[in-house]
């Protein structure tokens, strides 16, 4: 059923002469180029970019989008990424002229309803979070991190502390040892004791003077709630660090528990994971960040203030970092988010998280007697299960499995995630699943690991590729198309 | 439960096959004297129809591109977006998957972001381009961190005075504790001079950061400034308007070392900023410095063509802390956007957009000026902006007084630059008709700025 052309490259499709979008003929009286831009800086022709017709683009794209697996068209278990419903009201509501058309430097006397939904939404976040204020600034969770590491930096200088370290549990994210390393700091790994909580013993022997943050993503990425969590941020009180607060997963936890009330500091939130806004087929993301009072000075500029019956924006906070983004932030993404929390309330966000910890414990449930959970019966929003007795007993790996679920019709979960876990498999339902699709996806895992060991090595076999060479990808990396027919350069 | 699937049979059910008697036991973990007592303080929850009506009412009080002519500038424009562009990217397959770590359930967005590359690399001249970045001034501020790490020198990184503000606000916040200095050099002529620029490189200088056009809409002598660069080792970063490449010179044809760009003037609405595009493209001998994802070609067991990401090992989820960024989550629904605004347009409508821009900008610069009151700041060539001087000095009153009027008329220099307290910057993209313009240049010398004003 699949037209042959449908993974043609745009270039190979293209054909001198086609074209899509035309322009209006000038309506102002003309002058020569020459005068207006010199010869010299001018092109003697436009960028070579394929020539399509509107017709070709749309089959070309609406073809190559059949080819993902996506929230709308599949179960997509991907742990650690909330892979939850989209609600299309948020779309067509985020696409009002008078959200999705204004620009970024309009009188602030004329975007008054989209600061009034800003400023609610930061309300909001310091709510759920128990913290006190908030930026919505940092384009992703990422850079939620890096800000609050800068505002951390800025906050110990201005104290006359010499602080250097940041404390990484090991079963956290990439992003946090990269974000301490691009904010000046070390990054000192801290290890897990086998219940996969904070090893306390490890804490105590490097939590010196000298660390400045810890950084705890909790509930962790194990999928568990890591109860120590009070103590753990009271011995880096106790040592004048301050304690950051992952907010990945904070789809186990809203109205239920904040990190604020555990201790932290600082924190991050992934609107696009938590609160629903689109993932985007590799984003855009938002990172808000949440902070106690005593931070507040250091929030990136420019804040959002009700002050004297209007909204405005001060850029005037001497302590202040400065801006981690050009304009506002990933706007588009918090109206969405401000959407969905409008749409929930407090016990909608209650019943959110409920449902995700009761299906992510219900599947786990079915799926432990197939695949060991090393960390436990239970869990919040996820769990990571371990095919490594798969693999000594019938030479199937972790990804081996998640590569046959895809045959079944259902996105594998992130596999090799956390380190801590050998063939790891990080499964999160969400809420937004129903307790059928559950039952269909543990009978899929029950069935590959009885399938036989050849047919599961070679999967998958009904997408539209089979096992990518990725050696060779890396090995000889091509990273754009050339013109194989014209003596380009 | 707006999106919920469990009944209350469903829950008894999944409850009885965990063992557990209620929801509450699974949060048992959850040391007590950290539940939350009570209820979050949030308001109450809306239907989808008190939703749409709460938020249109707040979408109402704004003004916009549609209710209000847009002359603003300065990093976002009010650009055309053809239908397609929505068309497409609202396809539930592109916008609610996620990044292609299982190559094999996302060929659709791991061939969109490949092309996507390759034709960044053929609007720009340059080798490689990454998968996106957050923004325009993240991306300048990553491209900055490239060339410290690809030159070891642990030392000045020099940028015009002429880039945009909060570019270099970024830049610096990043730069703020690595071993690192960043200094502005002056461009009182609206422009960097290159014997300035020769003047003050040394051989400790990492990279110079120009943009072209610049955040006043003037061109700089690209070539001179890059020429001034190479000369000590150091590398050259060029922001760029991508649809200026359409009739300028693209920055891989000036020698250019790295080259970033907001992406937003291809198909990505404006949306008070942001989700944008942070474009990052370089030389080929730069690309391991590279942060972000990078879709590469391969084939599959078969023997066919298909797309993974690659090169991850540079990546914050395998290299940790010692990756070249700590990016994740970046912007691909607005590269899609870019890629099919591109394809839409082509090389002949590339050029027809840019050839609009200079035009109606220019007609607009003669008919504001022919006012006595107001002057170009720099006479320079210009590509779709230039800056307005207001001899009586009320720029602020004249921004609120058109914008009572409809006409959002250009973004106040005061914030940014004192000796252009009594500039503004106008923005004319291809939308702007000949009425529009003439009723900017009438609005703009009508304005009664003398007497008390309203406010807007």
């Amino acid at each position: 059923m699949r037209d042959a052309r449908s993974t043609q490259l745009l270039f190979e499709l293209s054909q001198a002469g086609r074209r899509a979008t035309t322009f209006p003929t000038c309506d102002v009286p003309e002058r020569l180029l020459d005068e207006l831009m010199p010869v010299a800086a001018r092109a003697d022709a436009p960028p070579p970019l394929p020539e399509l017709a509107e017709p070709d683009i749309v089959r070309h794209y609406t073809n190559l989008s059949t080819l993902n697996m996506s929230v709308d068209t599949h179960f997509y278990p991907l742990g650690s990424c909330t892979m939850k419903y989209n609600p299309k009201r948020n779309e067509q509501l985020a696409a009002l002229p008078g959200l999705a058309q204004v620009h970024p430097y309009q009188p602030a006397a004329t975007v008054q309803g989209l600061l009034g939904v800003l400023h609610d939404l930061g309300e909001m976040l310091a709510e759920i979070a128990g913290l006190d204020a908030v930026s919505l600034q940092p384009a992703a969770g990422a850079q939620g991190e890096l800000t609050a590491l800068l505002m951390a930096a800025a906050y110990f200088r201005d104290r006359g502390e010499e602080r250097t370290t940041v404390l990484v549990p090991d079963s956290a994210h990439g992003t946090n040892p990269a974000t301490a390393t691009m904010a000046g700091f070390r990054a000192v790994t801290l290890g897990s004791t086998p219940q996969g909580w904070v090893d306390l013993d490890d804490l105590a022997a490097k939590l010196d003077d000298r660390v400045a943050v810890l950084m705890i993503t909790n509930p962790n990425t194990l999928g568990l709630f890591d109860p120590q969590i009070v103590e753990i941020a009271e011995r880096v009180h106790a040592r004048g660090g301050l304690v950051y607060l992952d907010g990945a997963n904070m789809n186990a936890i809203l109205g239920i528990t904040r990190p604020g009330d555990m201790g932290a500091d600082m924190m991050h939130f992934n609107p696009h994971k938590t609160f629903s806004g689109p993932h985007g087929g590799g984003g855009p993301g938002a990172g808000p960040i949440a902070v106690r009072e005593h931070l507040e000075p250091y929030l990136p500029t420019p804040v959002i203030r009700w002050h004297e019956g209007r909204y405005d924006l001060v850029n005037d906070r001497p302590k202040s970092i400065g801006r981690v983004r050009s304009f506002m932030g990933n706007v588009g993404v918090l109206v969405r988010a401000y959407a969905y929390i409008r749409t929930h309330g407090a016990e909608g966000l209650r019943n959110v998280s409920e449902n995700a910890v009761l299906n992510a414990n219900y599947l786990l449930s079915r799926v432990k007697h197939i695949l060991p959970v090393p960390h436990g019966d239970r869990c919040m929003h996820e769990f990571v299960a371990s095919a490594s007795k798969l693999k000594s007993d019938r030479g199937l790996t972790a990804m081996d499995v998640a590569k046959r679920l895809l045959d079944y019709g259902y996105h594998a979960p992130t596999t090799y995630f956390p380190l801590v876990v050998r063939e790891a498999l990080m499964i999160e339902p969400t809420e937004t699943e129903s307790k059928e699709t559950l039952d269909g996806f543990a009978a899929a895992l029950f069935r590959i690991t009885d399938e036989p060991a050849e047919l599961v090595h070679e999967a998958s076999h009904s997408t539209s590729i089979s096992r990518p060479d990725e050696v060779r990808a890396a090995r000889k990396p091509v990273m754009r198309w050339r013109d194989e027919s014209a003596a380009e350069e | 439960m707006a999106y919920l699937l469990n009944t209350h049979e469903d829950q008894q059910a999944m409850l009885e096959a965990i063992g557990a008697a209620s929801i509450d036991e699974l949060f048992a973990s959850i040391p007590k004297e950290l539940r939350l007592q009570g209820q979050l303080d949030l308001p109450p929850a809306l239907t989808e129809l008190e939703l749409a009506a709460h938020l249109k009412e707040r979408a109402d009080q704004n003004a916009s591109a549609v209710n209000a002519t847009c002359f603003l500038g300065g990093g976002s424009y009010d650009h055309f977006i053809p239908a397609v562009v929505d068309a497409i990217a609202s396809r539930g397959e592109f916008f609610t998957s996620y990044t292609p770590y299982q190559p094999e359930a996302s060929q659709g967005n791991l061939q969109a972001l490949f092309e996507y590359q390759t034709l960044i690399t053929q609007l720009t001249g340059m080798d490689v381009a990454n998968a996106s970045h957050y923004d325009g001034a993240t991306a300048a501020a990553e491209a900055v961190i490239m060339a410290l790490a690809a030159t070891g020198r642990k030392g000045r990184v020099l940028t015009a005075g002429s880039v945009h503000p909060e570019y270099r606000q970024v830049v610096a916040t990043y730069l703020e504790h690595l071993d690192a200095e960043l200094e502005t050099l002056d461009t009182p002529s609206g422009a960097l001079d290159a014997k300035a620029l020769a003047g003050t490189i040394d051989r400790d200088t990492a990279c110079v950061l120009v943009q072209h056009p610049n955040f006043f809409g003037c061109l700089e002598d690209v070539e001179a400034l890059t020429a001034a660069a190479h000369d000590v080792g150091a590398l050259m970063i060029l922001v760029f308007d991508p649809l200026s490449l359409g009739l300028l010179k693209r920055p891989g044809d000036l020698g250019v070392d790295i080259a970033v760009a907001e992406g937003q003037s291809l198909g990505n609405a404006m949306a008070y900023g942001g989700p944008y595009l942070g474009i990052l493209a370089c030389r080929e001998s730069l690309v391991r410095k590279m942060p972000g994802r990078l879709a590469g070609e391969t084939v599959d067991r078969r023997g066919n063509r298909c797309f993974v990401l690659t090169l991850q090992t540079r990546e914050q989820h395998i290299r940790r802390e010692k990756a070249t960024s700590n990016i994740c989550t970046n912007q691909g629904l607005l590269a899609l956007r870019a890629a099919i605004y591109l394809a839409l347009v082509g090389p002949q409508g590339l050029r027809e957009v840019a050839t609009l821009c200079v035009q109606k900008t220019a007609y607009a610069a003669q008919r504001i000026t022919a006012a006595a009151r107001f002057t170009r700041a720099f006479d320079r060539p210009v590509f779709k902006e230039f800056v307005v001087r207001d001899r009586d000095g009320r720029v602020s009153e004249l921004i609120q007084e058109s914008a009572s009027q409809g006409v959002l008329a250009g973004v106040p220099l005061a914030g940014w630059f004192d000796d252009l307290s009594d500039c503004f910057l106008v923005a004319v993209t291809e939308k702007r008709t000949r009425d529009e313009i003439d009723g900017l240049a009438k609005c703009l010398a009508s304005a009664n700025t003398e007497v008390s004003t309203t406010h807007a």
